[in-house]
């Protein structure tokens, strides 16, 4: 053999597809084979997914065998497509070179299957089913050896007669009988002779009930069996006859799962039968009806949507589909329905390890089940009124749900198409190693492989990924696809020719998506997609993407309805919908907002350009206090009057509690930068408004005579405010040298009077609400003090406990210097050089106990209020306070308005245990959530952590809390809470 | 519409029910019950039944009344005790927020989830309660307490109300799907014992609610008062309700393990571990009452150390006697209980602290085969018994501090059912009674 001819050759072996053209070079050499048949060989290896791997199978058959295949065109060309995509079929055939004819075979029948695997077990006729000759391995081998032969020829008919999708898993499917029918066979070889008779049924579910079974998979089934009633007489004895039926079932398990020399054909899982694995193995049909009746779950209706006798006796099988069917249809009528489903419809997007989410074709958002699944719920939920849509093959299914106008016609046909090629792709992949995987390989050889088993011959790597991410996407889009944009059609014009949902049946999928008021919804959908403007336009494409993400949420009916009162604020705005449309990520988050906070919703209502910071998370993230100061400033220089001023700064306010409460809602941020930033934009707000107040008196008046600063108190002065704070201040002035104290007080008063009325004037902007109710004497104090008079007030006190309230106070707005002496003048009264003596620890410890009696409101439940409840606000507060009042003189840390850093403080110091440190947190931040959640949610504050739906449901969503657990929020608030106050009733009272 | 629903609602008009009464039980074990006209029942079995949560003992304040009760086509049964003419049928239902959301007062949600944390575990709950109960010849204000007879334990009196009611009230109960494993005349005076055959937890806790009921009527019928007081007579025993339990993971009973000490599992050992470490704080659910502790106190069949024993009827749990054909038989017996107690919450909190020995596997110390109230005090300190709590307030205390109980009841229940038992403590401590009259009053 000449060199020449060689590389020639190895050329010609690289065009055909080998990668490694030497070793295929010197394997086809080996060989004496004439010319002619080399190149057809050639030839036909290279229409093989994996010519090298094609060769390989081809060198490793017996000689004889080989022969046998390189002789016959249409074995030969065939043997290189299989053997090609599928390195386990070649093993299988260099085992078994018997099965080299099957490959030149294409007829696949269900009844020669049956009868030929009967066979294979040698199964004779008994009047009760067919019995094999035995049970041993050497039954089992041949069981395997057949099935093999089977699953080879439905390999053929895949690849090289590339049957669809549609019919090659059928032929498995048939397949799956006809063993299951032998096992059984198998088993019933194995019973004693004396066994009660009885009559079984394998009923198929999931995959191989409906028909559409993988190469490789579990087999899902529940058994049935009855006894058997001789002729006229009675009823057999049932007991005895179900533990003959269980041995079957058994056996039939084994048959099919046993390790044998020829390895196992597949596990048959038996455990979506009743009570799942718990349950019984077998049970007669009125038990089954029974457990259907009163124990069964959604999800189990779901399953049986697949249910089909597959072997053992057919009437009992019929019975049964018969009996169930009926149960199933009820489900989508039973009260938990919606709620089920969508606990189960997370599930199914949750189950996904994140490490293989890009390769998995099965699980997650978009994934096969995914497809499945969404099918069968809308079968379940339009099956009940109509027959035509009540097949158990996912594609059927999906076929006549377009037929009938449950999906558009077009949505269906992509889906259709998508499903298909994924799961075509899905047996390529099992098909290389006969393995159950559904992840798509790494390697680039496998990948490669994978491609021309597709047929995508010129750049298969690159062709299969993008086949498969356009049809990836297509299915991502399912919800909208198949449940969401029918219902614009409920509401549209009709094309002639083109069917529709039925305004009951629109009705009907919006109540099972969580719409409370259907009937609203259509209106809503109807005035926002009627007409031929851009805007209807838009909002038609828009809407079944919207409709999903708005069912997301707590209250789905009130973002629909804030939706169009948005677009009709904005719909003529360019911009508005085109960001919509164009950054996905801008109407999601919209959508999250609107279906879950009505005072985010009214935020974004008041101004509905709002929106436009949705689009980058850069733009949600709360401005921190010195950026917003620099805006506020830039707000007071470009207007000349204080009203305009102080409504700039408003408006710079509303945007940013829109952006932290957007921040809240999306998840963004945590518990404490929203307090601070709420603190944050009101200190900002209210420095603005005193400088605005300021210059207005001071130009009615002529200047101003005093210095003036506010001091922040309570959960203000410690920066923790909510969503519902008002801000609690002091007002404290200081009189220039040589000014009347009358000319001074007055001007002062008029500052802060001024400063309240800017803050509080009806606008579109929500108002700022002051209480200076915490200063001296209260509401019966004057409003405004001087420093000095500050200072005779507090000399006056005796119980050290009264400095309480001055713990929190912090200089917030103003001049600063008279903030830093107000502040020197109040810091030994509140952290005591010696501490609390005994009696004010006594006298504190009483007071907080009957503030606990008398200041709950009547009716209230104690373990539910955030304030004053047990385990709430003001019980870890005044821990922190106590400890503050007795050691803060000795200990610096904990000289602090905030109250985790005190707490903190106290534990550094060795004043409290980290762990009752951690159970009061988590107490005063559940709290704290809460009374975030509840103003969010109804947009009102509320002291109460809501007991009963709807703002229950409201709240504990925000919370994280899925649809149907609000009572699970309650239990968790009562248990951290509870825990919190065993520490206070241990650290604050010293029980 | 399905078929039980179906079934019910023609039986109604079949034997021609005037009155449905949907059944469900308060926090404290009482029967609750509310009559519906059949009409009304096919709208109730769609929609429930709303009523005002707030009425009821421990379901719900003011503010969050509005509540759902939505009968169980399963439980359907027709009263058999009111006579053919005007026939009563009953439901038990199932407690809703207005959400569908399951209401966390609810004693059988209580059970339930308990029941489902077992299953998580691999686990079904078996219970086999004994019980007792007396049969007075008066009701109470009609005098002083008259037992019916004077019969002892296992006597035959075959012309005795007793033989007569057992017999009835047996037919009843199994006219209404009940099976009933055994019955006999107890030790005392006028006591009855009745023995459900075992069942799982909540199906014996339905059954239980029933069986009370059932005794309580056949009793009016024949002219005399059943009462579950756990001890009605100071000289007299108290009426227990001892409770064989055993889990089953599948088919198989867990607590059997051929070979071992007294055919006991690890799993068995662990579980009496938990109820034995756990007793003080459950007690205040097994026994609820004041009157609980009266019974505790007072010796016989009741136990009062923490302790276990193969077949030893002192102790708190009592292995019965192996019988080597019945593996799947192996059980244990739980003697503390009453028949006044909560049903769900009671197998609820026994089924926890079992489950807690599990999970943490303790160990078990060893059993006695002593006598208990045989033993000194300070033998009993040696062998490291401690008492059970001798007063519902010391029961109150020690289920106070119980992460146990309160994750078990949940929050809601553990603390209505604190604050309710406190105060009946508060209000037992006001009381001055007879004994203390006729002790001091001669005296002082």
């Amino acid at each position: 053999m000449s060199t020449g001819r060689a590389i020639s050759a190895t050329a010609a072996l690289a065009r055909a597809g080998f990668v490694d053209t030497t070793a295929a070079h010197e394997r086809v050499s080996s060989w004496s084979i004439d010319d002619d048949l080399r190149a057809s060989l050639i030839d036909d290896l290279s229409s093989a997914a994996d010519p090298d791997q094609a060769l390989a199978a081809l060198a490793d058959l017996p000689p004889e065998a080989r022969r046998q295949v390189l002789a016959d065109d249409r074995t030969r060309a065939s043997f290189c497509i299989v053997c090609g995509a599928s390195a386990a079929l070649g093993r299988h055939l260099a085992r078994h070179p018997e099965h080299i004819a099957v490959l030149s075979q294409h007829e696949i029948d269900a009844d020669v299957i049956r009868q030929d695997l009967l066979d294979a077990v040698a199964a004779v006729d008994t009047p009760l089913g067919p019995c094999a000759r035995g049970s041993g391995f050497d039954v089992l081998d041949e069981l395997r050896v057949a099935y093999r032969r089977w699953l080879l020829a439905i390999a053929v008919a895949d690849l090289v007669h590339e049957e669809r999708f549609d019919e090659v898993s059928r032929h498995l499917a048939d397949l799956a009988d006809a063993t299951l029918e032998a096992g059984l066979a198998v088993a019933r070889a194995d019973l004693p002779t004396d066994s009660e008779p009885c009559r079984i049924a394998v009923i198929a579910m999931g995959k191989c009930g409906g028909q559409e079974l993988n190469y490789i998979s579990d087999v899902d089934v529940i058994f049935v069996a009855e006894a058997v009633s001789p002729e006229g007489g009675d009823a057999g004895d049932e007991v005895a006859a179900l533990k003959t039926a269980t041995k079957l079932a058994t056996g039939l398990i084994r048959a099919c799962g046993e390790h044998t020399a020829e390895g196992s054909i597949w596990e048959v899982d038996a455990a979506l039968r009743p009570e799942g694995k718990a349950g019984a193995l077998v049970r007669t049909l009125a038990s089954h009806i029974g457990y259907y009746q009163r124990w069964a779950t959604t999800w189990e209706f779901q399953a049986l949507l697949k249910a089909r006798p597959a072997a053992g006796d057919r009437e009992l099988g019929s019975a049964y589909l018969d009996a169930m069917a009926d149960k199933v249809w009820e489900a989508a009528g039973r009260p938990d329905f919606v709620v089920d489903v969508q606990r189960m419809r997370r599930r199914v997007e949750e189950h996904v390890p994140a490490r293989e989410a890009d390769r998995q074709l099965k699980l997650g958002r978009g994934g096969l089940r995914d497809v499945e699944f969404s099918v069968q719920l809308l079968q379940l939920v339009h099956g009940r009124s109509d027959v035509m849509v009540r097949s158990p093959t996912t594609l059927t299914a999906l076929e006549s749900l377009a037929t009938w106008g449950y999906v558009g016609r077009d949505d269906g046909a992509t889906l259709a198409s998508a499903y298909r090629f994924l799961r075509t792709l899905e047996h390529r992949i099992q098909l290389q190693d006969l393995r159950r995987t559904h992840l798509i390989p790494e390697a680039d050889h496998d990948l490669r492989r994978l491609g021309r088993s597709m047929g995508y011959h010129r750049d298969p790597v690159a062709e299969l990924t993008s086949e498969w991410g356009t049809h990836a996407r297509e299915v991502r889009r399912i919800h909208e696809k198949l449940f969401y944009r029918p219902l614009l059609q409920a509401v549209a014009r009709l094309e002639p020719g083109e069917a529709r949902l039925t305004p009951e049946a629109a009705a009907e999928r919006l109540q099972a998506l969580g719409y409370a008021d259907p009937a609203g919804a259509l209106r809503h959908l109807e005035a926002l997609t009627s007409g031929v403007s851009r805007r209807a336009a838009i909002q038609r494409t828009l809407l079944p993407v919207l409709l999903g993400w708005f069912a997301r949420g707590a209250d789905p009916d009130a973002a629909l309805l804030s939706f169009r009162r948005m677009s009709e604020d904005l719909g003529s705005t360019p911009w508005y919908l085109r960001l919509l449309r164009d950054e996905s990520a801008a109407a999601e988050r919209m959508a999250m907002l609107l279906s879950s906070s009505r005072y985010s919703s009214d935020l974004l209502l008041r101004s509905p350009d709002a929106v436009a910071m949705l689009a980058e998370e850069s733009d949600i993230a709360p401005r921190g206090a010195d950026q917003l100061r620099t805006e506020v400033t830039a707000a007071l220089s470009r207007h000349d009057n204080a009203e305009s001023s102080v409504a700039a700064v408003r408006a710079i306010r509303r945007r940013e509690l829109f952006r932290i409460s957007a921040a809240d809602i999306l998840g963004l941020t945590d518990t404490v930068s929203i307090m601070r930033g709420i603190s944050g934009v009101t200190e900002v707000s209210i420095e603005g408004a005193l400088q605005a107040a300021i210059e207005a008196i001071s130009a009615d008046r002529g200047g101003i005579p005093t210095r003036i600063t506010i001091i922040g108190m309570g959960r203000f002065g410690g920066g923790e405010l909510g969503y519902g704070s008002d801000a609690d201040v002091m007002f404290v002035h200081d009189p220039l040298p040589g000014t009347d104290d009358k000319e001074a007080a007055d001007a002062a008063l008029g500052v802060a009077n001024e400063l309240r009325r800017l803050l509080s004037v009806p606008s579109s902007d929500p108002p700022l609400e002051i209480d200076a109710d915490l200063r001296p004497e209260g509401r019966q104090g004057p409003l405004v003090r001087t420093l000095a008079s500050y200072a005779a007030y507090y000399a006056r006190w005796s119980a050290p406990w009264e400095a309480q309230a001055l713990l929190r106070a912090r200089a917030i707005a103003g001049d600063q210097e008279l903030g830093a002496a107000f502040t020197g003048l109040i810091d030994p009264l509140r952290w005591p050089a010696d501490g609390l003596t005994d009696e004010a620890l006594r006298e504190m410890r009483r007071l907080k106990a009957r503030m606990e009696a008398e200041r709950l409101p009547r009716g209230a439940d104690p373990t539910l209020h955030t304030k004053l409840g047990r385990g709430g606000l003001a019980d870890v507060e005044w821990v922190a306070q106590l400890m503050q009042l007795r050691h803060a003189a000795a200990v610096p840390a904990l000289r602090t308005t905030e109250t985790i850093a005190a707490l903190d403080a106290a534990v550094a110091a060795g004043l409290l245990e980290a762990v009752d440190r951690d159970e009061l947190v988590s107490a005063w931040l559940m709290a704290t959530r809460v009374r975030n959640a509840i103003v969010l949610a109804r947009g009102k504050a509320g002291d109460q952590v809501p007991s009963a739906p709807p703002d229950l449901t409201g709240v504990a969503y925000l919370m994280g809390y899925g649809p149907g657990h609000g009572s699970d929020l309650l239990e968790d608030y009562r248990r951290v809470t509870r825990r919190a106050r065993s520490v206070v009733d241990r650290v604050f009272y010293g029980n | 519409m399905d078929k039980q629903t179906d079934f019910v609602l023609r039986t109604i008009e079949e034997r021609d029910i005037r009155f449905v009464r949907l059944w469900f039980t308060d926090v404290l074990g009482t029967l609750k019950s509310v009559a519906v006209a059949p009409a009304e029942l096919e709208a109730a079995f769609d929609e429930g039944l709303g009523f005002d949560g707030s009425a009821i003992e421990g379901f719900a304040r003011v503010s969050e009344a509005d509540m759902i009760a939505k009968p169980d086509p399963s439980t359907f049964s027709i009263l058999p005790w009111r006579g053919e003419s005007a026939g009563v049928a009953r439901l038990f239902c199932d407690i809703h927020m207005p959400d569908g959301s399951p209401s966390y007062a609810d004693p059988r949600w209580v059970l339930r989830r308990t029941l489902s944390r077992a299953a998580d575990m691999g686990f079904t709950f078996y219970t086999h309660p004994e019980v007792e109960f007396y049969l007075l010849k008066n009701a109470p204000g009609e005098g002083p307490l008259e037992p019916i007879d004077h019969y002892g334990y296992f006597d035959n009196s075959p012309q005795a109300i007793g033989y007569d009611f057992r017999r009835n009230a047996i037919t009843m109960l199994e006219a209404m799907g009940i099976s009933v494993e055994f019955s006999h005349h107890e030790g005392g005076p006028g006591q009855q014992e009745i023995d459900l055959r075992y069942a799982d937890a909540l199906s014996t806790a339905d059954n239980l609610m029933t069986f009370r009921l059932v005794v309580k009527e056949v009793a009016l019928e024949q002219g005399v008062y059943a009462t579950f007081m756990p001890k009605p007579f100071a000289d007299a025993p108290g009426s227990g309700m001892h409770t064989h339990l055993s889990l089953f993971e599948g088919d198989r009973n867990a607590f059997f393990e051929p070979g071992a000490p007294y055919q006991l599992s690890k799993v068995a050992r662990s579980f009496i571990a938990g109820l034995l470490t756990h007793a003080p704080e459950i007690s205040a659910v097994t026994n609820q009452f004041v009157n609980s502790y009266k019974r505790l106190a007072g010796g016989g069949e009741a136990p009062e150390w923490i302790c276990w024993g193969h077949n030893n009827r002192s102790a708190l749990v009592r292995v019965p006697m192996y019988k080597p054909t019945k593996g799947n038989s192996t059980r244990i017996e739980f003697r503390s209980l009453d028949s006044a107690c909560n049903p769900y919450l009671a197998f609820s909190v026994i089924l926890a602290a079992g489950l807690k020995g599990i999970e943490e596997g303790y160990e078990l110390p060893p059993g006695s085969e002593d006598d208990v109230w045989a033993l000194t005090p300070a033998e009993r300190r040696a062998l490291g018994m401690a008492p059970l709590p001798t007063s519902l307030n010391q029961a109150i205390q020690a289920m106070e501090g119980s992460e146990l109980v309160a994750e078990t009841l949940g929050e809601h229940v553990f603390d209505f059912f604190l604050r309710n038992k406190k105060a009946e403590w508060d209000e037992y401590r006001r009381q001055v009674n007879q004994w203390e009259i006729d002790r001091y009053l001669p005296l002082l």
